[in-house]
């Protein structure tokens, strides 16, 4: 087998994690979402409580400075490590499903790559957040907005292009229509066909 | 009043995008300064004398611009400050390649046996001594990159001690006319010489160094304390000649770097001007960079070259339409002509806006406000010069983007796993910063007034 990897950009309570990690079973690869913050709290020292606090979140633009690369901002400097992090596997040659952290342009250069988006009805992803987090249904509403914002914010500032735009992804799905077993089972077939070629 | 009008949105709009931090600087002071040209100078005032003056081009024809025998104030784009930054970078460039700063940090680091609180003590005095030549980005990226590789070896926070070279690379760059660009600029407009601020801004640096190694000791010795109580051998750590990575361009560049001192240490005696000395470096590493020269070259920050001639033509709109008389004269006012409060609210104010935004806009915008103020109050422009330079420079430390080399530091920090935070950095760096100012107040009553 070639190298693959499976980058998977995603709505808040679309599911996209899941099916992420469901993917990554059926390849048999590792996934790095949670595990990428853990690997970079291991090389350079930090809690990973400490990068799960800067993690995928927008730098604050009135606090923060770049002078010729460098950024005072915590989470650019996060942001960079994760990225260099995610090149240096690709480079590598390894095979992977990488969750959000803009891999489907950083990781742009690499023929392996199958970027998917994954989104859903705004219904089913307040039952599905409310379910998950224990939460009401306003507070679900409003957990999305503030999720998706800042993923969005993250996304577009370190890409160029934007964040669920469908031109940048090779496949976007709304993950409510199959229900989250039939839709990995429909992205499994792309992904083989796609390794076939 | 429409120039004016227009002068003013187009500086405050470049103020805001630079902040704002989302288009790259230098497109924004560059873009800023072609609508100046356009609608300012052109569609408001139809002076092609305003563009001529602003343009500043033909200062390049002047015996004065290269070798100049009495102060002369310059106006428009400071060309003089541009070529001298341009050749200092090339200079730089070169002596990083040769690895000039990582092996002067490493042999300090050994001559006093890499101990920790000595080696935070000369690491502090190294950063003020270096930026006073050479800009203070370069210096910690250089010191804080060695900090974390001896932090990492003798198992010691590094963060108190990046943080203590930051404040002492913008204290020592606020000692001598080459070592921050509000400097420079101060310098090149009004004609003064390396010496003219190291007998004024260098007294007040020196001293506010002496205090603030002290208060950076009594801040930080807890924090420094190292993990391994067992006592070091260094002959295990990298030796300093390993940072070498060729001996003859090790030679050569370090030749450069003590030619360059050399000139400007005496440029008021040879009268050679920053400008032909910037380009002298320049062309003297180019020289001896050889095949090397590309390289160099591609390293070379041109993005920082373009900001400061957009910015030069930006506040040129401000100077023409008279804004910048309107600013002096507010000042005067609300200072009722006391020279005192003059002086404590440029230097106060001056430090409160740097830090915050870049000092390097702010100080080219006081320039000519001060060279107003003195004109009308009879306040002397060197008292007011010097309290601009410092105050620009020695505010920037307060935060972590007040200046260059703070956001360098806690940028090499945090990419080495020490990520510093606003409540962090600010904590002990705002005080010291307070101390400074209040230092420097003192200095500047008690010798000018």
């Amino acid at each position: 087998m070639g190298q693959i990897i499976i980058s998977v950009g995603r709505e808040f309570g679309s599911g996209g994690r899941v099916i992420a990690e469901a993917l990554a079973k059926r390849f048999d690869i590792p996934i790095y979402d949670r595990h990428l913050i853990l690997e970079i709290a291991e090389k350079t020292g930090l809690a990973p409580e400490e990068i799960e606090k800067y993690n995928e979140n927008p730098k604050h633009r009135l606090f923060s400075r770049s002078v010729r690369g460098y950024s005072n901002s915590i989470e650019d400097n996060i942001a960079e490590m994760q990225f260099k992090f995610i090149e240096d596997k690709a480079a590598s040659g390894e095979s992977f499903v990488v969750v959000g952290r803009c891999s489907e342009t950083k990781l742009r250069k690499y023929e392996g790559l199958v970027s998917l988006f994954i989104l859903g009805d705004a219904d089913e992803k307040v039952k599905r957040v409310m379910e998950v987090y224990d939460l009401s249904e306003e507070k679900a509403k409003d957990l999305i907005d503030k999720k998706d914002r800042k993923r969005k914010r993250y996304h577009n500032y370190h890409c160029s292009g934007h964040w669920g735009d469908s031109r940048l992804y090779d496949l976007s799905i709304n993950s409510s229509r199959l229900g989250i077993d039939r839709t990995v089972d429909m992205l499994e077939k792309y992904i083989r066909a796609r390794m076939s070629e | 009043m429409t120039a004016q009008i227009f002068a003013v949105i187009i500086f405050v709009a470049m103020f805001i995008m630079i902040v704002l931090d989302k288009i790259e600087r230098h497109y924004v002071t560059l873009g800023s300064g072609v609508l100046t040209i356009a609608v300012v100078f052109g569609i408001c005032q139809h002076s092609w004398t305003a563009i001529w003056n602003t343009l500043a081009i033909k200062n390049f024809a002047t015996a004065e611009f290269w070798y100049a025998t009495s102060e002369s104030e310059s106006k428009g784009i400071n060309w003089a400050t541009i070529i001298f930054i341009a050749g200092m970078m090339i200079m730089v460039e070169g002596m990083a390649k040769a690895g000039f700063f990582r092996w002067l940090c490493m042999k300090i680091a050994f001559l006093v046996k890499c101990r920790t609180i000595p080696v935070f003590i000369t690491f502090m005095i190294m950063s003020a001594v270096l930026s006073m030549f050479i800009d203070s980005i370069t210096v910690i990226m250089f010191l804080a990159a060695v900090t974390i590789e001896l932090a990492q070896l003798l198992r010691f926070n590094p963060v108190p001690m990046i943080l203590s070279e930051i404040f002492c690379a913008n204290l020592g760059g606020s000692a001598t006319m080459c070592g921050d660009p509000p400097n420079i600029i101060v310098g090149t407009s009004m004609g003064y010489s390396f010496f003219d601020f190291l007998s004024n801004t260098g007294v007040a640096a020196g001293i506010s160094l002496v205090f603030s190694v002290v208060f950076f000791y009594f801040a930080f010795r807890k924090e420094l304390v190292s993990d391994n109580a067992e006592k070091i051998d260094i002959s295990k750590l990298p030796k300093p000649s390993e940072a070498i990575t060729n001996k003859k361009d090790f030679i050569v560049s370090s030749l450069i770097f003590g030619l360059a001192v050399v000139l400007l240490v005496t440029h008021s005696i040879t009268h050679l001007t920053v400008a032909t000395i910037g380009l002298a470096i320049a062309v003297i590493t180019i020289i001896a960079a050889g095949k090397s020269t590309p390289e160099i070259m591609k390293k070379v920050d041109y993005k920082t070259v373009v900001f400061f001639i957009g910015l030069f033509i930006v506040v040129s709109g401000l100077e023409e339409t008279g804004i910048l008389e309107l600013i002096a004269q507010f000042i005067e006012k609300i200072s009722g002509g006391n020279a005192m409060a003059m002086i404590a609210i440029i230097l106060w104010v001056s430090a409160i806006a740097s830090a915050f935004v870049d000092n390097i806009p702010f100080a080219a915008t006081m320039v000519p406000v001060i060279q107003s103020l003195a004109a009308s109050t009879g306040v002397s422009l060197h008292t007011l010069a010097w309290t601009l330079s410092i105050g620009t420079d020695i505010g920037g430390s307060a935060t972590p983007i007040g200046a260059s080399a703070n956001v360098v530091g806690t940028s090499v920090a945090a990419k080495n796993g020490h990520p510093v935070s606003w409540g962090r950095y600010c904590k002990k760096l705002a005080p010291a910063t307070v101390m400074v100012l209040a230092i420097s107040t003192v200095y500047i009553f008690v010798r000018y007034i």
